[in-house]
């Protein structure tokens, strides 16, 4: 663990190192992220300017939700996908022996080793907007929420991460796979919204095959303390096995890797 | 002292697969593929002491990189043993990948967009070096390779020597015991290169790391390498001093002669092959049984002002070895 800080730490200052040299890069992005939080909060506006309540959520707790939806999102975008987005690129350019032969853990240093650090913008404004929605509507966010919202968000970054560790190990057999990314995010936008409020088959879809549901829907949930102890359970166990399997299945690759590459 | 590094009829096959030309074949291939076994490397046997530097030497797809792979940990074989420093490689124990270190010329581990320094300092956290160690080295290491303000530049805008230079120093920081080169010259100016072998010559001296160094430049093996291992389709031709491979492969030697009158190539090519003659120059190429007698009778026979006997270049004897010529 101390070993994983210490990685951290120093990917975070390469990281910070490497941004510097494009300032602009910085700019695009902070406008990229207010854009897509402009036009969150806007469909929210306009979705209740025609009814009160959708699938039981009201405005305060969906902007609460567009604000864990940024947390998770900037989260994401900060290490875990630049790094296993380069971890793929190593694998196609034959890089990834460098990352095999140093005395360190592969999925580990895999996982962190390139920081988009400006990304912490997001996570910023995210939790801006979630502390506006509390604030605004004066709901009642005593310690029972906060910590069944910080539990869930931990149960759902596990879940998320072994989920993006699953499908980068897949490079280790097809080398190109960037297109299934290009799905992960399609199916992450539908996470701006409630889970409860699509047809069965997508919620079904997006709780157990891409486990958005979990990411986002639930902590937003339990902001307001609305979590039942069977989904914190079944959270828990989901987090458990994809943090288990994903392990295995990376290892899987790794042999993979050094049984059949020239 | 017993060896770091010992292979018993270490082995490694692939299966790649097989695709026609052509954008039919293309499409077929990704329902049906059809496979091919190739051995890249046969039952290779040997064993390499501390402080020695070993020349691999092939022609491309011999098996060269290969066998460092599977020494470095990075593939499983598909049969026989190996041991380094101790560790079976592919089981790759920290302790093992702590104490060795692999150059690859054609890829670089450093960090494209930020300062060289930077990157040292990411293997320093890897490496778990303290910061004391780490200081000293990188001024050692500075100093060795001449890397002074090289350093503070973002990588991207070092020239390919210099980047060279900057991966070795990378490469050494955590002091490997042993140094896996796998063509560290490749694309180099020729000072350059020169500059790269002493170097490495130096480390080993310093420090009695082994050495396992595949190159295509002869140059490098001969400067470097005592001891050699030829390698070709997988196969071990010859493990032994470099001057003992000149004189097993070679059947033949060089006589260069200056004479005080020019003689036509024809009344030459009575004494042996004639690679070159012209204006009382000439190169001679003998069978070495005849050297002897050859040179008597061109003394004898021709006024001859200067004649030198020399083995041929030893990238003719690697040549004749790999075309099959001398075998």
């Amino acid at each position: 663990m101390v070993r994983a800080i210490r990685l951290l730490g120093v990917f975070l200052r390469i990281g910070l190192l490497g941004e510097a040299q494009y300032r602009a890069n910085f700019v695009i992005q902070l406008l990229e992220t207010g854009l897509g939080l402009v036009t969150a909060l806007g469909t929210i506006w306009i979705v209740f300017s025609q009814t009160d309540t959708l699938g039981g959520w009201g405005p305060a707790e969906l902007a609460a939700l567009v604000g864990v939806y940024f947390i998770v999102y900037g989260g994401i975008q900060l290490v875990v996908a630049p790094s296993l987005q380069k971890f793929m690129e190593d694998i196609v350019s034959g890089n990834f022996d460098y990352t095999l032969t140093k005395p360190a853990d592969a999925q580990l240093l895999s996982s962190l080793s390139e920081v988009r650090v400006w990304r912490v913008a997001d996570v910023v404004l995210g939790i801006c907007v979630l502390t506006a929605a509390i604030i605004r509507e004066s709901m009642t966010v005593g310690w029972p929420q906060t910590l069944q919202f910080l539990l869930a968000l931990a149960l759902g970054s596990v879940i998320v991460y072994s989920f993006w560790i699953i499908l980068a190990t897949l490079a280790f057999w097809f080398i190109r796979i960037d297109n299934l990314l290009q799905i992960f995010w399609a199916m992450y936008t539908a996470g701006r919204w409630p889970v409860g409020i699509y047809p069965e088959w997508l919620k079904w879809t997006l709780t157990v095959v891409v486990p958005i549901a979990f990411a986002v829907t639930v902590p937003a949930e339990a902001v307001s303390g609305r979590v039942s102890g069977m989904t914190f359970l079944g959270a828990a166990a989901l987090a458990l096995f994809l943090a288990l399997f994903s392990r295995w299945f990376w290892r899987q690759g790794i042999r993979r890797y050094s049984g059949a590459s020239a | 002292m017993s060896p770091v590094i010992e292979l018993d009829r270490l082995s490694k096959s692939y299966v790649v697969p097989v695709r026609d030309a052509g954008i039919r074949a293309g499409l077929v291939s990704l329902f049906k593929r059809k496979t091919r076994t190739v051995e890249a490397v046969k039952d290779v046997s040997l064993s390499i002491e501390p402080g020695e530097i070993v020349g691999f030497l092939g022609p491309n797809g011999a098996g060269k990189t290969t066998t460092l792979k599977m020494l470095s940990g990075l593939l499983h074989p598909s049969g026989g043993r190996a041991s380094v420093l101790g560790f079976e490689p592919w089981k790759r124990p920290n302790d093992f990948l702590q104490q060795i270190t692999l150059v690859m010329g054609q890829r670089n581990q450093l960090i494209w967009d930020i300062p060289v320094v930077d990157s040292f300092d990411r293997n320093r956290v890897i490496y778990q070096l303290g910061r004391e160690v780490y200081r000293q080295r990188v001024d050692e290491l500075t100093d060795l390779l001449d890397l002074g303000e090289l350093l503070t530049k973002p990588v991207r805008n070092l020239s390919l020597g210099e980047r060279m230079k900057c991966e070795v120093a990378a490469a050494l920081l955590h002091h490997p015991k042993i140094l896996f080169l796998d063509e560290p010259t490749l694309g180099l100016d020729v000072s350059m290169q020169r500059r790269l072998r002493e170097f490495v010559a130096r480390y080993n001296k310093e420090t009695g790391a082994a050495v396992l160094l595949t190159s295509h430049y002869m140059a490098d093996v001969e400067a470097l390498c005592p001891r050699v291992v030829v390698i070709h389709h997988g196969e071990i031709l010859f493990d032994g001093r470099l001057v003992d491979l000149i004189e097993k492969f070679s059947a033949q030697k060089t006589l260069v002669l200056e004479l005080e009158e020019s003689t036509s190539a024809e009344a030459l090519a009575l004494y042996g092959d004639v690679v070159s003659a012209s204006e009382g120059r000439a190169t001679l190429r003998v069978p070495k049984k005849e050297t002897a007698e050859v040179t008597a009778r061109l003394l004898r026979e021709l006024k001859v002002q200067d004649l030198n006997v020399a083995d041929p270049p030893i990238d003719e004897v690697i040549d004749q070895i790999f075309s099959g010529a001398a075998r």
